[in-house]
């Protein structure tokens, strides 16, 4: 017993850890003991003005579940006891490689909010409890083995982002942009409830393991239960590709990630597509692995690669056209969906190696989009965040420890080396070539191509453009939290690039968990 | 497969029919005399007061999902009473935890003012 409380350690830590901070939050003193606001303003509300001592505490509470997270690796999982809650729970490497990469984010996360809240003049303590809850979710998520705890970890995950969301309430931007992930998100979540229950209907299995039984004892011939089958197939897909924002279910992304506080839209960017990956390889291998549902002709590959392509190139395309830097991350962040599901197609031959592929390329990707978002943060400051190409101009003369962390990570994100990024996509070619899938390689090389353009604008606004004479300059924000969140992923996006065997070899290993 | 739902048309068909025949009749049978009092709104007997549209307290909405939270614990204790010896040990354990997670939800509430209606 005390073996499976190990076992579920990440979990437990970060779970209780919440239910601390919430309790932290309300019994604190409001706004430093003065029970004022810095601009004078009576505050009532007790998690209010605190975002330091929150966030930190949010970000030590994460972080310690990384770390148990890797305890719980080393001890090897199978060793535990962990058959007691299987299938609902599958504590194995596979999940413990994602739940420490969600809570590495999630960590980061808080420490961006830590700085950002108080300077935009949102400083609520409800953000952190609902980054650690949400994160929870999303590590429920990569555990999940069953369409049951699937559904529950995805609306726990969800539910927290809508919220942190809407945060900047007196902003109309912020209010559509919650209230348009709220309404496509619960219609993605019942889509999938409804293919979870036509899954059920035609195999009454609600564990992937169980379905993928059924699926693999199914007859040749066409029957009810086939058809059944295909269609909720199709439909938890589509459920699941609202969530990591692949085109054409990617409408709501641009204005949710643009309206956010820029810490939620990192956390959502990261977190929250890291976990629908985790969830996606999963049901994709365990419940629909069989041969027949896994080919070029039939199944789901033909799917994931035509949302591959279209991810790719229509972010890619649209990405090139933004002002705004943050919009232009958000359709990178599509982009890359194009390019992880690329290598998902590429599971269909080779799970093992494209599933190693996949979460490495997670791992550096998490790292790198938020220490865009990071950077960005940085870059602005006074209620006003720099948002245009504009406002980055000449920021590489005026602050250029920022504009040397932003250069970073957009390196990383357009995938050169040195970097995380770099391996990552040479890792998920190398995975759709050796599983023979060369067009859909040629396209993504072409795309990736297409992308460091408007990477390469970020660097040519930051180091050799001067700001138009008059218009107003963003003076880049003070914080501590948010350098050391920005030194933080710099350190892993750097020792990722130039070490990145150590990685590879883990992500190996939790494929292999998986099948 | 169509003998077990074809009660269920059956039910539906005679709903339509009844409704079908009862507005019918009504409308062709039933006398017309209108007059200004009775095509003025009816409420309940009461004068019509008021804007269409009414904003309403935020607070209403706090007391709604408050109820709904501690409605749901209801519905997961009571299974639980009436498993509770087989369930043993690990059963309390986890509905303690269970409990005091919904505790540590409710003094948030009541610290952070959640439950003053006057404020």
């Amino acid at each position: 017993m005390i073996d499976l409380f190990i076992a579920l350690s990440p979990l437990l830590t970060v779970g209780f850890g919440g239910l601390l901070l919430m309790l932290a939050e309300a019994l604190g003193k409001p706004a430093n003991n003065t029970g004022m606001s810095p601009d004078g303003a009576v505050v009532v509300d007790a998690g209010a003005g605190r975002s330091e001592e929150l966030g930190l505490l949010a970000t030590v509470i994460l972080f310690s579940g990384a770390a148990s997270s890797m305890g719980v690796w080393l001890a090897d999982p199978a060793t535990l006891g962990v058959e007691l809650v299987s299938p609902w729970l599958q504590v194995d490497r596979y999940s413990l490689f994602f739940s420490f990469i969600l809570c590495i984010s999630g960590g980061l996360c808080t420490l961006l909010g830590g700085g950002y809240l108080e300077e935009h003049k949102i400083d609520r303590g409800e953000f952190f409890t609902l980054v650690v809850f949400s994160t929870v979710g999303a590590i429920a998520l990569g555990f999940a083995g069953d369409l049951l705890t699937v559904f529950v970890a995805l609306e726990t995950m969800s539910l927290g982002v809508y919220c942190m969301i809407g945060l900047r309430r007196s902003s109309p931007r912020a209010g559509e942009a919650a209230l348009k992930y709220f309404l496509l998100g619960s219609f993605a979540a019942a889509i999938m409830m409804f293919g979870a229950a036509l899954l059920y209907a035609a195999t009454g299995h609600t564990d992937l393991a169980g379905i993928g039984a059924f699926v693999g004892g199914l007859g040749g011939e066409a029957s009810g239960e086939t058809a059944m089958v295909i269609v909720g197939m199709l439909l938890m897909l589509i459920g699941m590709a609202f969530k990591i924002s692949a085109v054409p279910f990617h409408m709501w992304a641009p204005d949710a990630y643009e309206g956010a506080p820029t810490p939620t839209t990192s956390f959502m960017a990261a977190a929250v597509k890291t976990a629908a990956f985790a969830v996606l390889l999963r049901i994709l291998l365990i419940a629909f692995g069989d041969p027949r549902l896994m080919s070029w002709g039939a199944g789901w590959p033909p799917v994931m690669a035509c949302l591959s392509v279209l991810s790719m190139t229509i972010a890619n395309v649209i990405a090139g056209r933004q002002s705004s830097v943050k919009r232009m991350l958000a359709y990178s962040s599509i982009s890359h969906a194009g390019y992880l599901l690329m290598g998902v197609c590429a599971a269909m031959r080779l799970p093992e190696e494209a599933s190693a592929s996949v979460m490495f390329y997670l791992a550096g990707y998490c790292i790198s989009t938020i220490g865009a978002f990071g950077a960005l943060i940085l870059c602005g400051s006074r209620g006003k965040e720099a948002v245009s190409y504009a406002d980055l101009a000449g920021i590489g003369r005026r602050h250029p420890a920022a504009a040397a962390a932003f250069a970073l990570f957009v390196i990383s994100l357009a995938g050169m080396p040195p970097t995380a990024g770099f391996f990552g996509k040479l890792y998920v070619f190398r995975a759709t070539i050796d599983a023979e899938l060369y067009s859909l390689a040629i396209i993504g090389l072409l795309n990736s191509i297409v992308g460091a353009y408007y990477y390469m604008k970020v660097l040519v606004f930051m180091y050799m453009r001067e700001p138009i004479p008059g218009a107003p300059i963003a003076i880049p924000m003070r914080s501590s939290m948010v350098v050391s969140a920005l030194i933080i992923a710099a350190a892993l996006v750097v020792a990722i690039g130039v070490l990145p065997g150590a990685l590879l070899e883990m992500a190996a290993v939790a494929a292999a968990a998986l099948s | 497969m169509v003998d077990s739902y074809l009660p269920m048309f059956l039910t539906f068909a005679i709903s339509l029919i009844a409704c079908t025949v009862m507005f019918t009749f009504g409308h062709f049978l039933g006398p017309k005399n209108p007059s200004p009092a009775k095509n003025m709104p009816f409420e309940c007997g009461n004068d019509t007061e008021g804007a269409k549209f009414t904003r309403m307290n935020v607070k209403f909405y706090l007391t709604a999902i408050l109820f709904v939270v501690f409605d749901i614990e209801v519905v997961f204790i009571y299974p639980w009473a009436v498993l509770f010896k087989g369930l043993g040990w690990v059963g309390f354990a986890t509905m303690l935890m269970f409990i005091v997670s919904l505790l540590v939800a409710l003094v948030y509430t009541w610290k952070k003012g959640g439950l003053e209606w006057e404020s």
